[in-house]
């Protein structure tokens, strides 16, 4: 345990990884179902297939209630920097506040901007009009994602600036924005979102057909995202890789406390090249009690050569070290999850192949249905303890290297941080519950396969514009083969 | 000559401009949102709250996003105030958020509920009334302004560890922003909200609708509360603040007094408008004494962000950081401006408590 670990700055830590965990539990799913609604909203245009509009229509429904949420705890966030850790917040703010500024204007309202168009916007404009909606919060989401993930990593490898007068000054925005860990670390969390998306669809899609409800729709669903799977997950592998070996370079201490290599030479002189498979470090933080280890794995992994020089934490200072439990065992369930989910993508794949991928060949094998179904809850927790490691592996430094995550924290009292804490403790778990509780509900009533296609003239007068009482006078953007 | 650091106040003054704006969109528009909340509190069933929820259902969250917008100015464009003024303000900010949450889940989950649909209803609306009176409590504390100290934000606990900065932070404690003045402004804003709140749902359902029957009364009611409102907070504010005593009385009285008379003709004719039922020219003159008073505001706070705290000059950035905001995201504030406001053409209208509540 660190010294400048004091109550009050772990507390501080703990309400901020509190409402960040909270947080990340929506958008991510957010951004990747908003790309695949689009392709769904494309299928349906093009093929004019009503299956495709009807799946839309139905996954829709989550999307919103699950972006309700996210808007929820999202406001928070931006609020969060300011309330809790507002030195931080000063010194970082000419680089980290004005890319956090960038990304309300250029993403957050963006995307409120079109998402009322998108959800309710069915029947009041045009079809085109509503894909170009759909598009634009796709967008704006992904874009999003781009920003938090640049200043994110900045606080990972604070690349483009020097620190003068206590603040940070930007020297070259162009290394500052595209830093090191940026390069690796915006693709990799942009794949998690779209590989969670995805796995969440065919999660549910997966649950209809073992149930045997709307079983062929949905295996219309279950097979392009199948295959979609086995293009991402193996990308994401790689995209994973890439960004260990750049922390192994940029950040030695994270990459040494993700895989608790203590020592970077064995007693006898030779480079340590062991890659644990499980550990258990000492009070002390500078040794394990109890290790499996595999020889050369670790070098091969992160320099990938047999006996590359990995640093270890004995080339740092006792207080520049993080905690490794957390890192260490977080990034081991991550990964492990990688690979599962990438074994999952190849055997529906094996399964197309074959030809039994039908509603009832499917059945026949439930347990493929079965692990799929439970695949929808596994990106998630990849994802926590992805950013778990990621922000644990930074410690003690809240801007790597530069400032330290005591000389960040607000002026604040015990008593302040437990209150935000219990606060959101409970907001939060109600809105976590509350949103689980109506996905369920909206995923037993199944998806609306009556209700007329847009464009077809609604009975409901209150579907239309105005509740029917005035029409848009503009002229539509339509696609041709609208009528 | 005009020297980079000239640049860079006129950058920030521009900024802080900007920022009035971005703000006076929040309150406008999310103003008559959170009113209507307000207003929900006292709805007799669920099909009125879901109407009304309904109503701005496709546009509530690009209304409310403004306030998110005007957090990352703040915190582009000053850090400085951003690091240090929420820090002071954690509890009010607190309790604003906490309305939010309540609101912006409410939304969703009202529609798809069945047993809990009164639990979500009440969420909403009480979200409603906590995220004015957050945002008014927060207001209020920061006209009365707040103690700084360079040197460790949390010295005490890790002694000896630190780094000089010269950068001043908070150093008051968290009940610092609890004054009457506060406390009054809080309910201050929700009565402004509850007001445009009443003006938006009268314009938003039909003539002879329940809803708008109803929402006339609360309207009437809530224009005499506001008036006294501006009356005492105009007393109250001349009295402990010197910065505005001493400039409305100052060799500028005049404009003052000009403006004062504006701001009184706009009240006039939105009331008029109102008793007419001219329901949505009498929102759009409510707005303009909104949007007078809130301009009255900043000109008086001039050349402060924060009264007595940080003035516009001492809290800019770095020239080169004010300058790349400046070129990349200038442009985009009318962009924002032009599809929100195609977004709420979209969903122009009037309504019935019916017709919405079946669509919802």
């Amino acid at each position: 345990m660190l010294v400048e670990n004091t109550l009050p700055i772990l507390l501080s830590r703990l309400d901020f990884a509190w409402i960040t965990s909270m947080h990340i539990l929506w958008t991510p799913l957010t951004i990747g179902v908003s790309w695949i609604l689009f392709g769904l909203e494309v299928a349906w245009l093009r093929s004019g297939d009503e299956r495709w509009y009807r799946l839309e229509r139905f996954f829709e429904k989550i999307f919103i209630v699950n972006f309700g949420a996210g808007v929820a705890t999202g406001v928070t966030m931006e609020m969060a920097f300011g309330i809790l850790y507002g030195p931080f917040s000063q010194a970082a703010g000419p680089f980290f506040g004005n890319i956090l500024g960038f990304e309300t204007i250029t993403a957050f309202m963006y995307e409120a901007g079109f998402i009322g168009l998108m959800i309710f916007g069915w029947n009041k404009i045009g079809k085109g009009m509503h894909l170009f909606a759909t598009f634009n919060v796709a967008l704006a989401s992904s874009l999003s994602a781009y920003w938090i993930l640049v200043a994110n990593s900045w606080m990972q490898t604070p690349n483009g600036v020097v620190l003068k007068d206590g603040i940070f000054q930007v020297t070259n925005w162009w290394h500052a924005i595209f830093n090191d860990n940026a390069i690796w670390g915006f693709p990799h969390m942009w794949m998690a979102t779209m590989i969670l998306g995805f796995f969440v669809l065919a999660s549910v899609s997966a649950w209809y057909v073992l149930k045997n409800r709307h079983a062929d729709l949905f295996i219309k669903m279950l097979k392009p995202t199948v295959l979609a799977l086995l293009i991402c997950t193996p990308i994401q592998i790689w995209l994973g890789d890439s960004l260990g070996t750049d922390v192994a370079h940029s950040e030695p201490t994270s990459l040494a406390a993700m895989e608790g290599h203590y020592h970077t030479y064995l007693p006898n002189g030779s480079v340590n090249t062991g890659w644990h498979l499980i550990a258990i470090p000492n009070a002390q933080n500078d040794g394990n009690v109890f290790a499996i280890t595999i020889p050369h794995v670790l070098s091969l992994l992160e320099t990938h050569t047999l006996n590359g020089k990995v640093t270890g934490l004995d080339q740092f200072a006792p207080e520049d070290r993080p905690d490794v439990w957390v890192p260490f065992y977080a990034f081991r369930v991550m990964v492990a999850i990688g690979f599962f989910l990438f074994f999952m993508a190849l055997w529906g794949t094996s399964l197309i192949l074959r030809g039994k991928f039908t509603a009832a060949e499917l059945r026949r094998r439930p347990w493929f249905l079965r692990l799929m179904v439970f695949s929808g809850f596994l990106p998630y927790l990849a994802i926590w303890t992805g950013w778990w490691t990621r922000e644990v592996g930074r410690q003690p430094w809240v801007v790597y290297g530069l400032m330290r995550t005591y000389e960040g924290v607000s002026h604040m009292g015990i008593g302040q941080e437990i209150a935000w804490f219990a606060g959101y403790i409970a907001f939060e778990l109600s809105v976590w519950a509350g949103a689980w509780y109506f996905f369920s509900k909206i995923i037993r009533k199944g998806p609306d396969l009556d209700s007329p296609l847009p464009g077809a003239h609604a009975p409901n007068e209150a579907a239309e514009a105005g509740g029917g009482l005035a029409t848009p006078s503009f002229a539509k953007p339509v696609l041709r083969h609208e009528r | 000559m005009l020297g980079l650091e000239h640049v860079a106040t006129t950058l920030t003054t521009w900024w802080w401009l900007l920022l009035s704006l971005i703000f006076l969109f929040y309150i406008g528009l999310d103003g008559a949102d959170l009113g209507a909340g307000v207003f929900a509190l006292f709805s007799p069933d669920e099909q009125e709250r879901g109407a009304i929820m309904a109503s701005m259902a496709g546009i509530w969250d690009g209304n409310e996003t403004w306030l998110v917008v005007a957090g990352g100015v703040l915190f582009g464009a000053f850090p400085l105030v951003y690091g240090s003024a929420f820090n002071y303000l954690m509890i009010p900010l607190m309790i604003a958020l906490w309305g939010i949450i309540s609101r912006a889940v409410a939304f969703e989950f009202h529609v798809h509920a069945t047993g809990s649909k009164k639990f979500w209803g009440r969420a909403f609306a009480f979200g409603s009334f906590l995220a004015p009176f957050g945002a008014g409590l927060a207001l209020g504390a920061t006209l009365q302004g707040f103690p700084m100290k360079a040197g460790p934000a949390m010295a005490a606990h890790s002694p000896g560890l630190f780094v000089d900065s010269p950068v001043p932070h908070f150093s008051g404690t968290a009940l610092s922003f609890l004054t009457p003045f506060s406390v009054f402004t809080g309910f201050g804003a929700v009565i402004a909200a509850g007001l445009a709140g009443g003006l938006y749902l009268c314009a938003r359902f039909e003539p002879g609708d329940e809803i708008n029957r109803k929402a006339q009364k609360w309207t009437t009611l809530f224009s005499y509360l506001a008036l006294a409102t501006i009356v005492v907070t105009l007393i109250w504010s001349y009295s402990i603040f010197p910065w505005a005593a001493a400039k409305w009385t100052g060799a500028n009285w005049w404009v003052w007094v000009i403006w004062l008379l504006v701001i009184l003709a706009f009240a006039y004719k939105s009331m008029m408008a109102h008793a007419m039922q001219r329901d949505f020219v009498a929102l759009l003159w409510g707005e303009g004494v909104v949007a007078l008073m809130w301009f009255a505001m900043w000109a008086t706070m001039y050349p402060y962000i924060v009264p007595d705290t940080w003035t516009i000059a001492q809290a800019a950035n770095p020239a080169d950081s004010i300058a790349v905001f400046t070129l990349f995201m200038t442009g985009f504030v009318p962009v924002m401006i032009l599809y929100n406001w195609y977004q709420i053409w979209v969903f122009r209208g009037r309504y019935t408590k019916k017709a919405m509540y079946s669509s919802h």
